[in-house]
């Protein structure tokens, strides 16, 4: 068997949104450690000004 | 071709996450996967700052579907991913975008037209819960932060930027699931919701919400069940507190779609080259996974959204378009454009107000409803995703396989496809539709709701799935490779 296509092929029915793996060279990166600690600041940010308000 | 060349520098340039190079091990992977998890219920339970007392979910019955929790920072939940699916899926369906999703540019611009709609998206939907104000999510009437003091206006505005942020948060980690772990996002935080209020509906230590404390309370005597033969008892026994259909509903609807899961039609390969190498096409009977019926419920709760907004907003609403009694509608095209949520919507013999021809009516329109938009989004589900006979036909093609007997051509593969394809889709996607009424008209454990649970069941399921594949790459070096994941 060779490789067939790239693009998740059959198995592109597990989420609703879809990712592909092209990408343009142009766009954004992030890492995924930067959307967890980013998700965690906002919590800790948003329950520290309730605290204070 | 006008609109690519003139959205591409925009679409092209939405940040995404980074992919991992090569290959991730398991382990990392469920690390990656745990890591969202434990944020996701992190942040459920972040209040939104600026928010005021009492409320009601604008999403309602639909929370157990669309993730996400009331007067959270993650109060849109999946919400906005659902509805910009639902926008791709019927532009894409219609054939409207003109994307190629074999051409490595068109899949860069589908990717990005995707992000900026679910961003559009979270703004449309989280504008509406706060500037209606009132009661979905009450605002604090001022706010004071250090020296700042904020009215009702600047108040609004923070608790609008949460939301947002939080919502785009939604898209993002998401993505990181798809990408460095398993699964996806959006099943993950389905099964963590209807996870949670499944325990709740059995163990709950209260009053009428947990099953075994109702059945600990009837046998003491506490709850006092009427005589089984003239009185209430029986109703009471097996639905409002005893809750036994409900266990037996939610039982059912587990194994239904762990067999149907196993039901398929093998279109048999082999293999043009390598004699003796063979192989089996499944085509299965939930074909196109229960996952479009989240667009149909999807396209119910905007409709209900809608209708309370315009309840909320608009004081000489016609009684036609629908009347309210406490936040539910009770008459009307609203009423009757509900989805049936529990037992105690229709039961019309344990005291529904409404006549039994009204009940009826709104039973037939969410039956019609589920069963005809399953199959239609089941079709373009299929199509949008790359499954429908054409596709499949290039990947076999691709992957140098035949059907035996036939002539190795993709038209042929095709042709043969589409004897099962479509039909298998349309009966699956009915099927599921009327199983998720069914479970609903009956109740499950917990008020997960019918549509809820078929969906945590099947993703679960293929997470299970997409586990023991992952295992067998760890074991077997050479199987990534020949899957060519490496």
């Amino acid at each position: 068997m060779d490789k067939g296509q790239n693009t998740g092929g059959l198995m592109s029915s597990a989420g609703l949104v879809r990712y592909f793996d092209s990408e343009d060279e142009k766009g954004i990166r992030i890492d995924p450690k930067t959307i967890i600690v980013f998700g965690l600041l906002l919590g800790v940010v948003v329950q520290v000004l309730s605290f204070i308000a | 071709m006008g609109w690519k060349e003139a959205a591409e520098p925009v679409l092209a340039r939405m940040p995404t996450v980074r992919r991992p190079e090569g290959h991730v091990p398991f382990k990392r992977k469920l690390m990656w996967t745990g890591a969202i998890l434990v944020l996701y219920f992190f942040l459920t339970n972040i209040s939104l700052l600026g928010l005021g007392q009492g409320g009601e979910d604008l999403f309602g019955e639909f929370r157990a579907i669309l993730a996400g929790q009331q007067g959270s920072v993650l109060q849109v939940g999946i919400g906005p991913i659902v509805t910009a699916s639902i926008v791709l899926q019927l532009l894409g369906g219609a054939n409207l975008l003109g994307l190629d999703t074999d051409d490595p540019r068109d899949q860069v611009l589908y990717q990005g037209l995707q992000k900026l709609l679910v961003v559009l998206m979270t703004a449309l939907t989280a504008a509406p819960m706060v500037l209606a104000g009132g009661g979905f999510l009450p605002t604090a009437s001022q706010l004071t932060l250090g020296s700042l003091t904020l009215g009702p206006t600047g108040v609004k505005l923070i608790m609008f930027a949460q939301i947002f942020v939080g919502g785009i948060l939604i898209l993002y980690m998401d993505e990181v699931v798809s990408k460095w772990g398993v699964g996806s996002g959006v099943g993950l935080f389905i099964i963590a919701g209807v996870s949670q209020m499944l325990v709740g509906g059995f163990f709950a230590f209260e009053r009428g919400a947990g099953f075994f404390y109702n059945w600990f309370l009837i046998l003491t005597g506490d709850i006092q069940i009427d005589s089984l033969i003239g009185g209430n008892g029986l109703y009471q026994l097996l639905v409002s507190e005893g809750k036994i259909v409900a266990l037996l509903t939610t039982l059912l609807i587990f194994l239904i779609v762990v067999y149907t899961e196993s039901v398929r039609v093998e279109i048999p390969l082999s293999h043009s080259r390598v004699k003796g190498a063979r192989g089996r096409f499944p085509v299965k009977l939930i074909y196109a996974s229960v996952l479009p019926m989240i667009l149909v419920r999807a396209v119910q709760a905007n409709v209900q959204f809608m209708g309370q907004i315009l309840n909320q907003q608009w004081s000489g609403m016609p009684a036609f378009l629908g009347t309210y009694t406490s936040g539910e509608p009770v008459s009307g095209f609203f009423y009757y454009t509900a989805p049936i949520y529990s037992p105690q919507d229709w039961m019309w013999w344990t005291g529904v107000t409404q006549e039994t021809w009204q009940v009826l009516l709104r039973i037939g329109v969410d039956l019609t409803f589920m069963v005809v938009g399953g199959a239609i989004f089941a079709i373009f589900w299929v199509e949008t995703t790359d499954m429908g006979p054409e596709s499949t036909a290039k990947q076999i093609q691709n992957s140098g396989m035949q059907i035996p007997g036939f002539r190795q051509n993709v038209g042929v593969v095709e042709k043969v496809m589409e004897r099962y394809i479509p039909q298998v889709t349309v009966i699956g996607g009915a099927l599921v539709g009327l199983l998720a009424v069914w479970a609903n008209m009956l109740g499950t454990i917990g008020g997960v709701s019918g549509t809820g649970l078929l969906l945590a069941v099947s993703i679960t399921y293929k997470l299970y799935e997409e586990i023991a594949e992952e295992q067998m790459m760890e074991m077997h070096p050479m199987m990534r490779q020949m899957f060519g994941s490496e």
